[in-house]
């Protein structure tokens, strides 16, 4: 506890001495959390988005006219397949009563076709809208497949898309973290450097290495964390007003985007702890790499 | 604290060699002065003792730790048991006289009614109580060789090695400083100083130790100091 009271108040003398250079650091990185944290809520709205819109994705798979087939067992050898989630067996009296139902008033043009035409048909559910095209591959090779539809240019798009919002996501996300990371490296070890010879006079004076360096790894810790609060606070005025803007112009997407506060106060905690642990870590391997190389003896 | 250096030399890069074939024994309670020209290997000699620098051959122990191989985490708990005072002072610029003694012994999470106790009683014996809120550079040169040895007088070493501690004092100054060491020296803490000062070894005839281009060339009990 004695120890602890010492540390801080050695953290709080760093950060007194040079509170320019640590307003700059929380203000850079508040930024750039700002930044991660944006990006990352876009693209897990971005990632529900898709995810409603590949819920609804479905290949219908047509048999073919034979009544000796075992349409539970090739409905046993569909499910089998990875790209499966779901499947449902329709059939040709199911399929016709859904048709009818689907074409309303004009479902009597169907009696003009006389037997039913339609074939027994599973409707099959992926696991994600990259699993459409090499199902649909699996499912025409089969022989007793005789047709297969799908949605194929929106599942393209669809994957293309997911691809390339994962991809910037992630860029970003890299981006940001590097900054955030070196602009905290390079305060602490600015401020490492200005007081090298102190560092050098308390080792000398019989200071343990872990003494030295707590106050400043502190002094890091706390930077990248009150930055990304700031970030947080950044982020919750920006959605929630954005949110309202969606409302209002386009209530259709209200279901697909992120709308649950509990949801991003608890991304926005997160984010806090994420700042916080990136500040730990950068500053305790810019001190643990100054010190080692202060207190080597020649 | 008892000093054992056995063929003990010092060599930099590329091929300096600060000190050559070191043997000294050093018992608990002496008071030595290491003498001996600039560049003579002083400072290297003390700069070894409180493990600033390894040898790079011999054997060199202090209080039964061998320095080569000292573990890292021992030398903070090493040096707490050795007071140092230097020529420069090493003083914390930022800090006041009261604030530059209690750090060291709040870096041994010394509780701070007891910090306050003894670093009022240190201040006290160099005789600096009422400068103890001034900063370094507000003092003279006198009175901060006074803060360094209170500083060091702080964890009761056993010993106390002095790097020319009279080096940038004048006469009257440095005899206040010498009494101060000698009376350390008197409650049995070892004492090593390096000095040029003719006048102090002279003056009180101890062992005198005297290096030369690196190397032991005198080592006499009741010595004294002539260029």
């Amino acid at each position: 506890m004695t120890t602890l009271r010492y540390v801080l108040r050695d953290m709080w003398r760093l950060i007194v001495h040079q509170w320019v250079l640590g307003l700059l650091t929380l203000i850079t990185a508040g930024v750039m959390l700002w930044i991660l944290g944006v990006t990352s809520l876009l693209s897990l709205n971005m990632e529900n988005l898709l995810a409603g819109l590949e819920s609804e994705l479905a290949v219908q798979a047509y048999l073919v006219k034979d009544n000796t087939l075992d349409v539970e067992a090739i409905a046993r050898r569909i499910q089998e397949l990875e790209y499966v989630y779901s499947i449902k067996t329709f059939s040709p009296s199911d399929s016709l009563a859904k048709l009818q139902q689907k074409m309303g008033s004009q479902s009597r043009a169907l009696e003009m076709l006389g037997d039913n035409p339609i074939p027994y048909n599973f409707e099959i559910h992926v696991n994600s809208a990259s699993d459409v095209e090499p199902l649909v591959e699996v499912l025409k090779a089969m022989p007793e497949v005789d047709d297969v539809v799908y949605a194929g240019l929106v599942v393209k798009r669809i994957s293309a898309l997911s691809r390339i919002t994962s991809r910037a996501a992630l860029v970003m996300f890299l981006l940001a973290v590097i900054i955030t990371a070196l602009v905290v490296y390079n305060t602490i070890h600015i401020s490492l450097y200005s007081r090298r010879e102190e560092i050098g006079i308390m080792y000398l004076v019989g200071a343990t290495r872990a003494y030295i360096a707590t106050p400043f790894v502190l002094e890091g810790t706390l930077l990248a964390f009150l930055g990304a609060v700031l970030a947080a606070a950044g982020i919750i005025a920006a959605y929630f007003p954005a949110l309202e803007l969606i409302r209002e112009n386009l209530p259709l997407l209200t279901n697909i985007i992120i709308t649950d506060k509990t949801v991003i106060w608890r991304f926005c905690a997160l984010l806090a702890g994420f700042g916080a642990t990136l500040g730990w870590v950068c500053s305790y391997l810019v001190v643990a790499r100054f010190i080692n190389s202060m207190t080597r003896p020649e | 604290m008892n000093i054992n250096f056995s063929g003990v030399s010092k060599i930099f890069p590329p091929d300096i060699a600060a000190l050559v074939d070191i043997n000294l024994n050093i018992e608990q309670g002496e008071f030595v002065y290491v003498i001996g020209q600039t560049g003579s290997g002083k400072s290297t000699l003390l700069r070894l003792i409180t493990r600033e620098i390894l040898p790079s051959r011999g054997v060199a122990s202090v209080g039964g730790y061998d320095l080569k191989r000292m573990r890292n985490a021992d030398v903070p708990y090493y040096r707490r048991d050795v007071g140092l005072v230097a020529q420069d002072f090493k003083l914390i610029p930022s800090l006041t006289v009261y604030e530059n003694i209690a750090f060291v012994m709040e870096a041994m999470s010394v509780p701070k009614r007891l910090v306050a106790e003894r670093t009022k009683d240190v201040i006290n014996q160099v005789g600096l109580w009422r400068r103890r809120s001034m900063r370094p550079a507000q003092l003279s040169g006198g009175e901060q060789q006074r803060v360094a040895i209170a500083r060091a007088l702080a964890n009761s070493p056993s010993l106390f090695i002095a790097d020319e501690p009279t080096g940038n004092l004048d006469f009257h100054t440095a005899t206040e400083v010498m009494k101060i060491l000698f009376a350390i020296n008197a409650a049995g803490v070892t004492v090593v100083m390096s000095t040029h000062n003719q006048g102090i070894v002279n003056a009180s005839r101890q062992r005198v130790v005297e290096l030369d281009g690196g190397r032991l060339i005198r080592d006499e009990k009741g010595g004294t100091y002539t260029s």
